[in-house]
This record gives structure tokens, C-alpha cells and sequence, in this order.
């Protein structure tokens, strides 16, 4: 091709999707536009442009709306206006709002060139709910394949110091080191070379079975010839080398010198377990100060979970379950200080770690249902107790919650009896501010004590809001104050009135009106479930939602949820505070693609919730 | 008014080309002077243009020589890339060092280019019934009716569109001072906001031309015609 055309192939290469395309069909595209220029407030498509086309932006800026003039989005520099592809765009405007050089092609002509790239076809024949949906199918495979131990370096499993021995030392004395390490194998060095290694199971067969003095050097039973493998492997090399030569212990090492030891746990143990490894640890620790000191290792699971491709959805469970673990254990501690409680009762999480859908970070909401045979006496155990716990989950790093939802507060200390009368009130005669305060405690979960206390109350509670179309109505209202984006407008972020945001909230512009909309589709549906996945999911099919919205919604929060793990765990690898405040240009055009997909996925769905109540 | 519309008519373009069609010898240059001109007052968006750029050897059209072509349709308010053409010319002698470092055509690139004759022949195809913009007129006037003087033993008549001019009389009916800088073709588009491009390739450089005009002639309110924009 000319060599001076380069120059505008590689703009148009860069842009997504036809930064999927190979280069031939590049050139093909490039001789296939017309460079148009339209001034400021001038409607498209230019004069003398009948064909149905896509328009690419090299220079300026275009605006499109409704025919009754709401905002939909903007178009900047290297980005495909699509709404000429097909004639029936009817009632969309676009405007220019700058002097703008535009890249028409013929449409008709385009879909040839690029007719065997599904992956680009799909952007401009599928809808957003397709693309996303194809997306998520995506990064849910790629989950999978990204924790397999075939994609993961052996260094993120192998654990050093070995705990190294001479080999001219005694078998007793290899075998009180053992002991004293806790460990059940020993590397036998010189000069940090290795040379061999001794397993409980040598000392066992090659010298108590034997009848071999221990006073021998630990060299005459050590297995020489050792297997090592080098640090550049992969997890799943030192699986198969282990699995082959059936041993469990495997020396790790950089330019052979031992750096460290791989053992079969510790690959069995892949991230999903770690959690679970780190409630177990919880379950032993003996203070709070443990407690304390086990908690910093939430941060570095959460980024570990979210670098190794685990889904958000796996992440909030993991780090929900664990927060449960420190709450569990602070209370046994309490009942312990305190002596047994009075009267039954149970711990409540409200919000996202109801849901399970907690990350790192995030602030305490809890309270406590009580028994009513609750006598006024009672009241300072409970106060104790709650004392104990919050400000013991305060020093593991989870914050007092702002808005006071604790059951530190008396408010929210309160026998079953009193919470049916909450409910009972929330839902009978509906205040639209206090609701928007208590939609927490639609998402209530039992963490310890006698679980029926709650059962009870919420069985109660969802067999009126089901018929209680008022509240419905109130908390729908709520809902819609929190509004996706438009989309995106060069690196800023789009809102509805046209002004330009630096950054996305991911939290209170994506995942909560997704939260919200499920909440009332439970609650709607008599829908027991708190988890926004489960709701959305049991809600599918039923009066209040379509399966095929349901599941549009859960690729869309699936979606807004890894982009947020995905920019917290930065964030905590750069020892910052974790926020929800994703700036556009952290994130590709594909993804900001993605994410307009999302947006308008929650737009539809919350714009017929509007027309539904 | 009309006397003057009258006279340029006669003694213009158009006149010339008759004229010199009864002349001209069979090839290139009679199939070009064998179609019509536009007309003066045919509207902008109906003119068929040709965006020319040349890449040279020097300044003097008698003494240097004609290193690349390169050209692109503009007509309908659209640049059709899909005319785009850009040829480099086998010219005779070695290149001057100095020289390259402009037009970035290495002595093994012009050995592999195409004769001079065969290019200028490409060139009056493409132009055959329309106007060629330029940016700076002289250099492609002089050096394309150089090229037919020693080709064909005459040279057309060659209806032209100067950016370089249409900017030049707007800053001149200002009344205010200006630097000469501000006419050149990256400082023109820079005052639109283009984005820059690659000079010095002709191809790129015809095309940077297009766009620039595309821009002059929307800055106008009122819709201009061909006689409002030739040299």
C-alpha cells in the first residue's frame, strides 16, 4: 500500500474492534473512506451522504439524542459512530458540537471486508446486551483457565526459607530439628548447593526399621539424586514432576541454588482454599492482637484472588466468609469474657457482606435479633457484647459504619418481636427518605447464634412486601436516583445532563442500582436470597423480571464487579486506599466499550421499573 | 460584472483548451484537453477536483527535477481515499544528500520508481476534466507543464485551486499584518484544529491539501462556486 496512507491505518487500527482485524483488511477499510468535514452544529449524516455508513472521528466531537432531545452519548476522537449503519435509526439525532473531520464508510461495503471477523461483525450487529454477555462468557472461561496451576509461576506457591541441614549432622539431630520446625522434610545442604533430602519417612524406614543408629550422619538415609525444579516453572510442571516420581516435596531453585520448597498442599491449596485456610486460622487464634495480624492478609488475598483472574462474585464470597470467620471468633471470645448469654439471641451482617458480595476494606454493618424473652437486665450483656466485637472487627480494619448500622447501636439491638415491628412499619406505611435508610436491612443475614430468630422475622416480612405495592413503589423511586453514566467522552465520563466527570463511581453509578433493582425484585417475588447473583437468578422468569433481563443484569454486575476488583486491587498494590473511583483512562477502549454496554443495560431496566410503578 | 464573468470565459481556461486541443499531438496531453473544463459557476460540492502534491528536487521547474506524485479525489464534499495514488519517478542523476532529508526518497526507491513519461501520463488521466489543488501553486504548475513541454512540446492550460491563496486573500481583506509562516499548509490546519500529518510525502501532502480546503470552503457561510476559488 502507500506508504502515506500509514498513517491513517494506524489510527484506524487502533481503534476497537478493528484493532482485531489483520492488516490487508486494515489497507482494504482505509480505501474504502471518505474524509469528510461538517462545522459545528451541523446534523449528520453529511450533505450528500445517502448510503447507509459508520462514521470514525479523527477530529471533533458528535452528540446524539433522542428526537425529543435527551442526551444519549458522545462521540470523541477515534471512535465509531454506528447509529448510520442501518436505516432505521429514526429516532436519533446526531449533532456535531466542534468542527469535525469524519471518516465515512460505506456500510454495506464495510460488512464485506470484515464479513469472516465475527469478533468485529458482533460490535456492529449485536446488541449491548449481546456484546456483554458475550464478554462475561469470556471472562468467566478465562477464569478458569487462569487459575489452573498450568498458568500460574511455581513462586506463587512455593515458600521459603527451607529449613536446611549439613550433611555430616546426626539423624537425631535432623529429627529434633523436624520436630522443633514443625516440618516434615529437611534439605540437605552445602554451600546452599543441594544434595539431598530426608522425609519423616526415611527416618521411619531407612533407620528405625532398620535398626540404624541415629548418631549416623543424616547423609547415609537422605534420598540423593534429589528432583528440583527450577523457579521459572510453571505451578503445573511441579504438580506433574511430583505426581511422576510420586513425591511430595519438591526443592525449588534459581540457578541451583535452593530457594525454596514446593510441597503437593501447597498446590492443592489454590486461591479459592487459601480463604478457607485463612478461617481456619481464624478459628485458632487466641486475641484479638492475632486477630489483628491475620487481617492483613485480606488485601494481599483480595489482590492475589483478583491478579489470578478469580471471578468478582469468588472474591466477595471468599472475603464475606472470612469476615464472618473474625466476627464468630471475636463473639466466642466475648461469651467467653461475658459468661453465656442470657436469653437466645443472634449476630446479624446487613448490606454486602449479607450478600456476600464484600471486598477489603469495607465498613462494618451488623446488629443483633434477641430473643423476646428478653428482660431489661439483659440489655447490658448485649451491650457488652456488642462492644466487643465491633471494636474488635474495627481493629482487623473493618470501620465503624459510618451511618451507625451496628449493633453497638440500641436502635438495632432489639428483640425479634421489635424487628417484625421495623419491618412491619417500613413496609405498611412507606417514608420515602426513611426507607432509603433501611434498605440494608433487606439484605439481612444470620452470622452466629440461633438462625430461626431471623428466619421468622424475614419469612413474615417478604409475605407482605409481596402484596404491598406502595412500598414497592417507594423503594423503586429510590432506586432510580442512582443513574449509570451515558458513556464516555474522550477520557472523561459522560453524565446525563452532558457535563463531563473525571471518574466512574463504580459503586453507586454501576453495581448499586443493580443491587437495588434485585433487592425489589426479591422482595416483589418473595424471594428469600440476599446475594444480588441468587436474586436475580431465582427472580428470572417470574412477573417482575424476564430471564433474559435477569441475565443481561448479571453480566452487567458481573462485569461493573471486576472492573472494581480489578481497580482496588491495583490500588492495593500500590499501598493505596481502596476506592470505587475508576478514572477512564486506567481501563482500555474495549473496556470502556464494555462498560457503555453495561450502562445501557441498567438504564433499560431501570427505565421500566419507572414505567412500572 | 457580467462583462467581466464574459471575458475570463473566453480568454480563460476553457478557450486555451480548444484552442490548443487543435494543436496538441495523439496521446496523453489530447486525451486530457478532450473533456471540458467545469464550468465557473458550477457549486462547490459539484466540482471534481484533483489534490495534488509533488515532491522535487529543487525549486527551479528548467533545472530540478520531479521526484513523487501523489494525488486524491475530492468532489461532493468528500476526500475518496480509495483514488489515492502516489508514484515515485525514476528521474535521471543521483540525489543530493541535503535533498533526501526532506522528501525522504533514498536513491534505490527512485531506481525502482517509473519513468517519468509514464507518471505524467497517470497524472493527466486523473486530471482529465478537473480542477487540481494545490497548496502553493508554482511548484506543481510549473513543474507539470515543464514535464508536458518536454513530453509532448506544449504545455495545458491548468484551471488551479491555491489554499495557499484562498487563505492569503481572507488575511488580506482583514487588513491586518501577518507573518508569511501563517500560509503554510501545517499552519493553516493547525488554525483548524487538524491533527498533524506526515508533509513531505506527496500522497499525505495532497491529502492534508483536500482537507484543508474542505475547511476553507465550510468556514463560509454562503455556498461558493468555482469561480470564487480558481487562481
Amino acid at each position: 500500500m502507500d506508504s502515506a496512507l500509514t498513517e491513517i491505518s494506524e489510527f484506524i487500527q487502533a481503534i476497537p474492534p478493528l484493532e482485531l482485524l489483520p492488516s490487508h483488511i486494515i489497507e482494504q477499510i482505509v480505501k474504502e473512506i471518505n474524509i469528510c468535514y461538517v462545522r459545528r452544529g451541523q446534523m449528520l449524516p453529511p450533505q450528500g451522504i445517502t448510503d447507509e455508513s459508520l462514521y470514525i472521528l479523527r477530529k471533533g466531537a458528535l452528540s446524539y439524542v433522542t428526537n425529543e432531545g435527551e442526551l444519549l452519548g458522545k462521540y470523541g476522537e477515534g471512535e465509531v459512530c454506528t447509529v448510520f449503519c442501518f436505516s432505521n435509526n429514526d429516532n436519533i439525532k446526531v449533532t456535531t458540537d466542534e468542527d469535525t473531520l469524519l471518516y465515512s464508510i460505506n456500510y454495506h461495503n464495510f460488512r464485506q471486508l470484515v464479513d469472516e471477523y465475527p469478533d468485529v461483525m458482533a460490535f456492529f450487529q449485536q446488541t449491548a446486551e449481546q456484546r456483554l454477555n458475550k464478554k462475561m462468557l469470556q471472562v468467566n472461561e478465562d477464569a478458569i483457565l487462569n487459575s489452573s496451576l498450568l498458568n500460574s509461576s511455581v513462586v506463587n506457591f512455593y515458600h521459603s526459607p527451607v529449613v536446611t541441614i549439613s550433611p555430616e549432622t546426626s539423624i537425631q539431630q535432623a529429627a529434633i530439628l523436624m520436630t522443633e520446625e514443625n516440618f516434615s522434610c529437611l534439605v540437605i545442604v552445602r554451600n546452599n548447593q543441594p544434595l539431598g533430602i530426608v522425609t519423616d519417612k526415611d527416618i521411619r524406614r531407612r533407620c528405625v526399621a532398620q535398626g540404624l543408629p541415629t548418631d549416623q550422619p543424616v547423609s547415609t538415609i537422605m534420598t540423593d539424586n534429589m528432583a528440583t525444579i527450577d523457579i521459572k516453572s510453571t505451578a503445573y510442571d511441579a504438580l506433574m514432576m511430583m505426581t511422576q516420581k510420586h513425591i511430595h516435596h519438591l526443592p525449588v531453585t534459581k540457578n541451583s541454588q535452593l530457594k525454596g520448597m514446593v510441597t503437593v498442599t501447597d498446590l492443592m491449596n489454590n486461591e479459592g482454599q487459601n480463604a478457607v485456610n485463612i478461617t481456619s486460622v481464624i478459628h485458632k487464634a487466641k486475641s484479638v492482637s492475632e486477630l489483628t495480624d491475620i487481617s492483613s492478609m485480606i488485601p494481599k488475598l483480595q489482590i492475589r484472588m483478583a491478579k489470578l483472574g478469580t471471578t468478582a462474585d469468588h472474591v466477595g464470597k471468599s472475603i464475606s466468609a472470612i469476615t464472618m470467620a473474625f466476627t464468630i471468633r471475636l463473639i466466642e471470645m466475648a461469651e467467653k469474657l461475658l459468661g453465656p448469654p442470657p436469653v437466645p439471641y443472634a449476630w446479624l451482617a446487613a448490606g454486602s457482606q449479607a450478600r456476600q458480595e464484600q471486598f477489603a476494606h469495607s465498613d462494618q454493618d451488623n446488629a443483633l435479633i434477641i430473643s423476646n424473652d428478653m428482660q431489661p437486665e439483659h440489655s447490658y450483656w448485649f451491650k457488652d457484647l456488642a462492644t466487643f466485637v465491633s471494636d474488635g472487627l474495627a481493629a482487623c480494619g473493618f470501620i465503624y459504619c459510618p451511618g451507625d448500622v451496628m449493633a453497638t447501636n440500641p436502635k438495632w439491638c432489639q428483640t425479634q418481636q421489635k424487628w417484625s415491628q421495623y419491618f412491619a412499619q417500613w413496609i405498611n406505611t412507606p417514608e420515602p427518605k426513611a426507607l432509603m435508610h433501611c434498605s440494608i436491612f433487606f439484605d439481612l443475614t444470620t452470622v452466629y447464634g440461633d438462625s430461626r430468630l431471623l428466619e421468622q422475622v424475614q419469612e413474615k416480612m417478604l409475605k407482605t412486601t409481596q402484596h404491598s405495592t406502595l412500598f414497592i413503589a417507594h423503594l423503586s423511586r429510590n432506586a432510580l436516583n442512582l443513574r449509570p453514566p451515558l458513556g464516555f467522552f474522550r477520557d472523561f465520563v459522560l453524565i446525563q445532563d452532558g457535563e463531563n466527570k473525571a471518574t466512574l463511581d463504580l459503586k453507586h453509578n454501576g453495581i448499586a442500582p443493580i443491587v437495588d433493582l434485585a433487592r425489589i425484585y426479591a422482595l416483589s417475588e418473595g424471594i428469600s436470597s440476599v446475594n444480588t447473583i441468587e436474586r436475580l437468578q431465582q427472580a428470572a422468569g417470574t412477573p417482575s423480571l424476564t430471564k433474559s433481563s435477569a441475565a443481561n443484569l448479571i453480566d452487567a454486575y458481573e462485569f461493573l464487579s471486576m472492573l472494581r476488583m480489578m481497580h482496588q486491587a491495583n490500588k492495593l498494590q500500590q499501598g493505596q486506599q481502596p476506592n470505587n473511583y475508576l478514572s477512564p483512562k486506567e481501563i482500555s477502549k474495549l473496556e470502556r466499550e464494555h462498560l457503555k454496554d453495561a450502562f445501557k443495560v441498567i438504564k433499560t431496566m431501570q427505565d421500566s421499573r419507572q414505567s412500572t410503578y | 460584472m457580467f462583462n467581466h464573468h464574459l471575458t475570463r470565459w473566453l480568454l480563460g481556461y476553457e478557450a486555451q483548451r480548444k484552442r490548443m486541443l487543435k494543436k496538441a499531438p495523439e496521446g496523453p496531453l489530447r486525451d486530457f484537453l478532450s473533456a471540458p473544463f467545469p464550468a465557473l459557476y458550477t457549486p462547490f460540492d459539484q466540482i471534481p477536483i484533483l489534490a495534488v502534491d509533488f515532491e522535487t528536487t529543487g525549486l527551479d521547474a528548467v533545472h530540478d527535477k520531479l521526484l513523487s506524485v501523489g494525488c486524491v479525489e475530492l468532489c461532493h464534499n468528500q476526500i475518496k481515499l480509495g483514488s489515492s495514488y502516489h508514484q515515485i519517478i525514476n528521474t535521471k542523476g543521483r540525489l543530493k544528500a541535503d535533498n533526501v532529508t526532506i522528501h525522504q526518497i533514498t536513491d534505490d526507491q527512485k531506481d525502482q520508481g517509473q519513468p517519468l513519461a509514464q507518471v505524467i501520463a497517470q497524472l493527466l488521466q486523473k486530471l482529465t476534466g478537473k480542477v487540481m489543488l494545490v497548496h502553493f501553486a508554482r511548484i506543481e504548475r510549473q513543474f507539470l507543464q515543464q514535464a508536458c513541454l518536454e513530453l509532448y512540446g506544449m504545455a495545458p492550460p491548468l484551471p488551479i485551486i491555491d489554499t495557499l491563496v484562498v487563505a492569503k486573500k481572507r488575511l488580506d481583506k482583514r487588513d491586518v499584518a501577518y507573518d508569511p509562516s501563517e500560509l503554510r499548509l501545517s499552519a493553516l490546519r493547525a488554525k483548524y484544529g487538524f491533527p498533524d500529518h506526515y508533509a513531505h510525502n506527496a500522497l499525505n501532502d495532497a491529502i492534508a491539501t483536500a482537507e484543508l480546503l474542505l475547511a476553507q470552503v465550510s468556514d463560509r457561510d454562503e455556498s461558493m462556486s468555482l469561480q470564487q476559488l480558481i487562481l
